[in-house]
């Protein structure tokens, strides 16, 4: 079967939907169990996770963890929770198989706290499998289409 | 030094700018130090343009004709090799009329080109002779007045690249004094030398940046701060050592001279070098192991213990510091305006490391350190309601930094790092 890029585009809004909407851990239950959540370096978005330092480099613990913390008032940098929305747009299918789909897509996402707003502009790239009539997200790969954090200073936020 | 300055607008006592008052174990720092525009043009003229500055890793630059461009001290700089592997740093600004010759963060370069006009500089910062170059008399560009301009002073310890944009400056080694012990700790991990790793941290906290020379060996503030990253490290099986026991990390702080100062403690956590914990199974002990075994014949069992299972927070005067954790960090940071600064932050490990351990290093890393790890963004957060918090003055005028001020020995919760660097920070801006 294969799928079209609404189908893809309805599960992207989805995910971002649930991130915007600060239900992180329901966004953590969107991963495989053998899922990667990463940022690599911005000087290269292509570098193995093994040997070089990412930004983010979760394995499904992590993330898992990486959510339950964000809805702690003690994740001091997201307390109260700022605000954020995704904007995403230019989705491609790069390639379909019965359980691996890659889609790419740009997002610009708003981080809003204490009267200042940051902007996150990226490109993203995830391999999906095929869920009963939904996906679960096996690779989430986000590239920062910056030269460096600078101002936004961190990534406090889901990307 | 230079009797230009204007006055700089902090309240003056017996102490200078601080007041330091040991009969009653009472240290106190004007807030004013961080919002005043005029504290921040002093400290570039006495600090920034004084002291002996980090600047770069050897390992940087692998080979002949490598180079970096960074800003240091707030000013920029290319730091190289020439051909013949000597390591140089030259302002990163043409001899001609004056526009930045280097516009890459990192590469390999026999010239530099200067994009405006054209003017070459050799790796050894030498103008040379362009083709059918006119309007110069002959032999105009001998004598070196228009190569690129190299800083001051430059001096390497243990790969550890400093400069200073003081002439004046006495040696890196005098500098550093004592404190050098603490990075041959850090170099002394490695049987063949250590390196930065593919991938660096360049962010910004909206800060002054003493802010985080204070918060970044600040023992005192982990429980609060970071509650809840100690609740991932309770979430996740074997991420402690298995013998640990929260009231063990004790740990002392040392004051060195010029400013310097670390705290040592108890890990409770895994080591890349070198302590395991369960989470790194059987084939990451052995591993780590092997790590320690080497370590001791290098170094005997007391000494390779401390550099192994010992965590440490250096503080080097005034803006590097060398975290020593649940991986190795090198931070570095300038102000950019008296709210503002910037930081640039890497990892560095041994070269000859293990596969697998270079994978807990840099997941490690991670979970703690960086611009999205479990940690840091809530330091930030703490830096900047600090500096939201000053706005607050003239009232509440003065930061209590008194913590262990009565004990003889400092434990690594104690606020004696910050009070070393407040006593020279004191001690140069107050200086004719
Ligand atoms: S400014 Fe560099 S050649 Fe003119
Ligand atoms: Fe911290």
């Amino acid at each position: 079967m294969s799928y079209t890029r609404e189908q893809i585009e309805d599960f992207l809004y989805h995910e971002a939907a649930l991130i915007d909407e600060w239900k992180t851990e329901d966004w953590a239950n969107l991963f495989t169990e053998d899922a990667e959540y990463l940022i690599p370096p911005t000087e290269n978005p292509d570098a193995n996770k093994d040997t070089a330092l990412f930004i983010i480099n979760d394995d499904y613990h992590r993330l898992q963890q990486r959510a339950i913390r964000l809805g702690k008032r003690t994740a001091h940098a997201e307390f109260p929770h700022s605000i954020v929305r995704h904007m995403i747009s230019n989705v491609r299918i790069i390639s379909q198989s019965a359980n691996d789909l890659v889609v790419n897509y740009n997002q610009v996402v708003y981080r809003s706290k204490r009267q200042i707003t940051d902007t996150y502009i990226c490109s993203a790239t995830q391999h999906l499998v095929p869920d009963g009539d939904s996906f679960k997200i096996r690779s989430k790969r986000v590239i920062l289409a910056t030269d460096t954090l600078r101002p936004q200073g961190r990534v406090s936020i889901i990307l | 030094m230079s009797q230009k300055t204007s006055p700089i607008p902090l309240p003056s006592g017996a102490d200078g700018f601080i007041r330091d008052d040991r009969a009653n174990n009472e240290f106190l720092v004007p807030r004013k130090a961080f919002t005043s525009p005029e504290v921040l043009a002093a400290e570039y003229e006495r600090i920034f343009s004084q002291c002996w500055l980090y600047a770069a890793h050897a390992s940087e630059l692998p080979e002949p004709n490598s180079f970096v461009s960074r800003r240091v001290g707030g000013r920029e700089l290319i730091i190289n090799r020439d051909s013949d592997g000597e390591i140089h740093a030259f302002f990163n600004a043409c001899s001609h009329r004056g526009a930045m010759v280097c516009r890459e963060k990192t590469g390999k370069n026999k010239w530099f080109v200067c994009p405006y006009h054209g003017w070459a500089f050799n790796s050894a910062g030498t103008r040379v002779a362009q083709d059918n170059e006119t309007g110069f008399p002959d032999g105009f560009f001998d004598g070196g007045s228009k190569d690129l301009t190299k800083v001051a002073k430059l001096a390497v310890y243990r790969d550890f690249i400093f400069i200073t944009y003081n002439s004046n400056a006495g040696s890196l080694s005098d500098y550093l004094g004592d404190a050098a012990e603490m990075l041959d700790l850090v170099a002394d991990q490695s049987e063949t030398g250590m390196e930065v790793t593919e991938g660096n941290h360049e962010y910004s906290m909206r800060a002054n940046w003493k802010l985080l020379l204070e918060n970044s060996a600040d023992g005192y503030h982990a429980m609060a701060t970071h509650a809840s990253y100690f609740d991932y490290l309770q979430s996740t099986n074997g991420s402690f050592r298995s013998d640990f026991n929260p009231s063990d990390i004790g740990g002392a702080c040392t004051a060195f001279g010029n400013g310097h100062a670390a705290i040592e403690y108890v890990a409770p956590w895994g080591r890349p070098v070198a302590q395991w914990v369960p989470q790194w199974g059987d084939q990451g002990r052995d591993a780590v192991n092997q790590l320690m075994e080497t370590l001791i014949k290098r170094h005997g069992e007391e000494r390779a213990r401390r550099i192994g299972e010992k965590n440490r927070n250096i503080l080097i005067f005034p803006n590097l510091v060398i975290n020593d954790i649940m991986a190795l960090t090198i931070r570095t940071f300038q102000p950019v305006n008296e709210g503002y600064l910037e930081v640039n932050a890497w990892s560095l490990a041994p070269k000859e490391e293990h596969a697998d351990v270079r994978k807990f290093r840099q997941y490690n890393f991670l979970e703690f350190l960086g611009p999205a790890g479990f940690a840091t963004p809530d330091d930030v957060e703490m830096l900047e309601l600090c500096q939201q918090g000053y706005k607050n003055m003239p009232e509440p005028m003065w930061n209590d930094i008194s913590k262990g001020m009565s004990k003889a020995i400092n434990g690594s919760d104690d606020e004696l790092q910050m009070r070393t660097f407040w006593r020279r920070w004191n001690a140069l801006m107050t200086a004719d």
